[in-house]
């Protein structure tokens, strides 16, 4: 058969299913999207809980974020999918998904932000009260906000991570690109063209979501605080 | 081929951690080599050079290490090039913690004070020279955190490898839940596993960097 | 100065891996160069009961694993046993890793654009495998449910072809996942080997699985790659001999429950 470098590439074959592609590439970035949301959120929860809350709570937080952080978010996957529905608890491979990578990202992102929030300091928060404020206020605007902005470089990173750990998904058959990729491979078998196109995908995913989190920035930190 | 999980399934769990730690070695010492190779010069006095290394670490670091490994073990297959699980995976991980080493030794390097480089030509030592002599080994003491923090992260990465069919730790999981099919059981030890090679050395990179004293790095993780 | 050096060192990595590249040809391989060589390396799937499995201790088995022992037997030399996955098969042979794969590898002309295909030495119809308790008696009664599948198997092309309304199809990455699948009850119904659910556990909640329809027959050669007459013809006679002695037949009943070998053609 043909020897090395002999191969006839043939992208046609790959670019004909770019729908398909495509259809996946949605899936990876609102995966991605909605993880980033929850997630965040977690983590500002826990990290205000760690560093304000009473001992019970950081213990609790801190045995949640020390598992997940020690252990690969593959078997955490795993977990959710195969092993909840033991416990009654059957979620479909995009659900499963979703609250495997918002357990995940929730970790990571309360160790991220508790940096942040540890930084405030007191005076700042007493200024508030001596000012009337009502808590939730002073957690959104002296707490919340300076912390965020102070750790925004790390967690984007982490964000750019969640995107590109949604690819792992596909081992529990949720349609993102990478198991739209796999797909496509097992039928055609042009698994240098089909892989080729799909990395430079993700590549160019990122990227974008890389420019959108520094406009992001621009627009709501770097005017204020 | 039906099994109750037993002891001898968590035994034949740890021999496949075997192959965790095995590959994790060789992707931190091949990522390694390579990634001093680019964050020295990334930080080189050449322009050129310093925009190709960013752009490969930039590059790199965007590509899923999900992707990198079916790339390398199907992709290189089709060049005549003789790739397996274990080489696929190797080379995967090679490539993606050199990037990431890379990034955060660039740091390290950068963080020494700039002084000592002005001091060094003054004494008329060049680039190289600064370098070895001066730079890396103040850089090595801020470098211990991250890059033992890294290993957790290059440990963690290696559960990827199942899904190329390489047999460690997490595929020898799935092995025995679907002859066993205890998955609770068989997850929960194989997570345990993980836990107690992971765990230690997280321990070991915030005590170090309690001792050494130095400023919080944030690791990429996942 | 330390410039020089690096680029160097750049440059050795870049010649070592373009040595790499043309380090392997694909040369022909004859059947005396088989035996030349000292050993014959083929590829298994220890995925897919019962054709190819892990045994108590760990090892391979199943009526794979024996024909390949079968041909190192006849060729009188031993027998090197790679494992590889669904996909990895036809990129295994490609790349010379592996001299012929015996892997429930199904005779499809598609494939055979890639490979060659020795005449078939075992068949098996893909079936779709359902708990006993399910009334499933055809395509149309998949509406509404979830069916998972081996990516790129026999199951999945024939599932995505027939396109029953309704029916959602998840595609997972090999065996293991799809029977972890059936038993914690994330899938209602799954496409896989006859013969294969006998090895299947009780599920989750106790129930028990049984065939329910079949979607498409296929019959397995051994692969190899393309433009070797000689080997080909080889396995032939070495297939027509297993078929003739009853060695073939001796392995499906053991394997398949007693049940005797296929009927299978030749071409």
């Amino acid at each position: 058969m043909d020897g090395p470098l002999n191969y006839t590439f043939q992208f046609g074959t790959v670019m004909d299913r770019f729908p398909e592609l495509l259809a996946g590439a949605a899936m990876t970035i609102r995966l991605s999207a909605v993880t980033m949301v929850f997630g965040l959120l977690i983590g500002l929860v826990c990290s205000i809980g760690k560093v304000y809350g009473p001992r019970p709570v950081r213990w609790l937080v801190s045995s949640y974020v020390e598992f997940i952080r020690n252990t690969p978010f593959l078997i955490q996957l795993y977990f959710v999918f195969f092993a909840l529905p033991n416990f009654g608890l059957r979620l479909s491979p995009d659900a499963s998904a979703v609250i495997a990578m918002v357990v995940n990202l929730g970790a990571y992102s309360a160790e991220i932000v508790r940096a942040g929030v540890e930084a405030v300091p007191e005076g700042q928060i007493e200024a508030g009260r001596a000012l009337g404020l009502r808590r939730l206020q002073i957690i959104r605007f002296l707490i919340v906000f300076p912390a965020l902005k102070a750790v925004y470089p790390a967690l984007t990173s982490q964000f750019i991570l969640v995107l590109l750990g949604s690819s792992i998904v596909s081992a529990i058959a949720a349609e993102e690109l990478t198991a739209v990729a796999n797909t496509i491979n097992s039928q055609t078998f042009r698994s240098f063209e089909i892989y080729t196109v799909v990395t430079i995908m993700y590549v160019a995913i990122v990227f974008a979501f890389r420019a959108i989190f520094t406009s992001i920035y621009a627009f709501t930190f770097a005017r204020r605080g | 081929m039906l099994r109750t999980f037993t002891f001898y399934e968590v035994w034949l769990l740890i021999l496949a951690a075997r192959w965790t730690i095995i590959l994790s070695l060789a992707a931190f010492v091949c990522g390694g080599s390579v990634g001093i190779v680019v964050a020295i010069a990334r930080i080189a006095p050449y322009r050129a050079l310093r925009y190709l290394m960013s752009g490969y670490i930039q590059f790199v670091q965007a590509i899923p290490v999900l992707m990198l490994l079916l790339l390398f073990y199907f992709g290189l297959n089709l060049f005549g090039i003789r790739v397996d699980a274990w080489s696929a995976a190797v080379l995967a991980f090679t490539l993606s913690t050199s990037a990431f080493l890379a990034e955060i030794w660039r740091g390290c390097l950068q963080a020494v004070p700039s002084g000592q480089w002005d001091a060094a030509r003054s004494l008329g030592l060049n680039f190289g020279r600064t370098l070895l002599l001066i730079i890396l080994p103040q850089a090595v003491r801020m470098a211990l955190p991250p890059t033992v923090g890294y290993m957790v992260q290059v440990v963690k990465g290696t559960s990827l490898a199942a899904l190329i069919g390489f047999t460690e730790l997490a595929k020898a999981g799935t092995q025995i839940n679907t002859i066993t099919f205890e998955p609770v059981l068989v997850f929960g030890t194989v997570a345990a596993i993980y836990f107690l090679i992971c765990w230690p050395l997280s321990m070991l990179s915030r005590h170090l960097e309690k001792q050494l004293r130095v400023g919080r790095m944030q690791i990429p993780a996942m | 100065m330390l410039i020089r050096r690096v680029a160097g060192f750049l440059l050795g990595l870049a010649v070592l891996a373009g040595a790499g590249l043309s380090a392997t040809t694909g040369q022909a391989q004859t059947v005396d160069e088989i035996i030349k060589r000292g050993k014959v390396v083929i590829a298994i799937d220890t995925t897919v009961p019962p054709y190819g499995m892990m045994d108590a201790s760990n090892q391979p088995t199943g009526i794979d694993v024996e024909v390949a022992n079968l041909i190192g037997k006849n060729l009188k030399v031993p027998v090197e046993l790679v494992t590889v996955n669904s996909p990895g098969r036809i990129p295994a042979l490609l790349s010379n890793r592996v001299d012929m794969v015996v892997a429930i590898f199904s005779i499809t002309a598609e494939r055979a654009l890639q490979v060659s295909f020795s005449i078939p030495y075992a068949g098996q119809s893909a079936v779709l495998i359902a708990p006993k308790t399910t009334n499933i008696k055809g395509p149309d009664d998949l509406k509404g449910l979830k069916v998972g599948v081996t990516r790129g198997a026999l199951e999945d092309g024939a599932l995505t072809q027939l396109n029953p309304q309704g029916m959602t199809l998840l595609r997972f990455d090999d065996g293991p996942s799809v029977a972890q699948a059936m038993l914690s009850g994330q899938i209602d119904a799954m496409g896989g080997g006859d013969y294969g659910e006998i090895y299947l556990r009780k599920g989750a909640k106790g129930e028990e699985f049984e065939q329910k329809f079949p979607l498409r027959a296929a019959h397995f050669g051994i692969g190899i790659r393309r433009g070797n007459p000689d080997l080909l013809q080889w396995l032939n006679t070495f297939v027509y001999q297993i078929k003739n002695s009853g060695e073939l037949d001796a392995l499906s009943r053991k394997y398949r429950n007693n049940a005797p070998m296929i009927p299978l053609p030749v071409f």
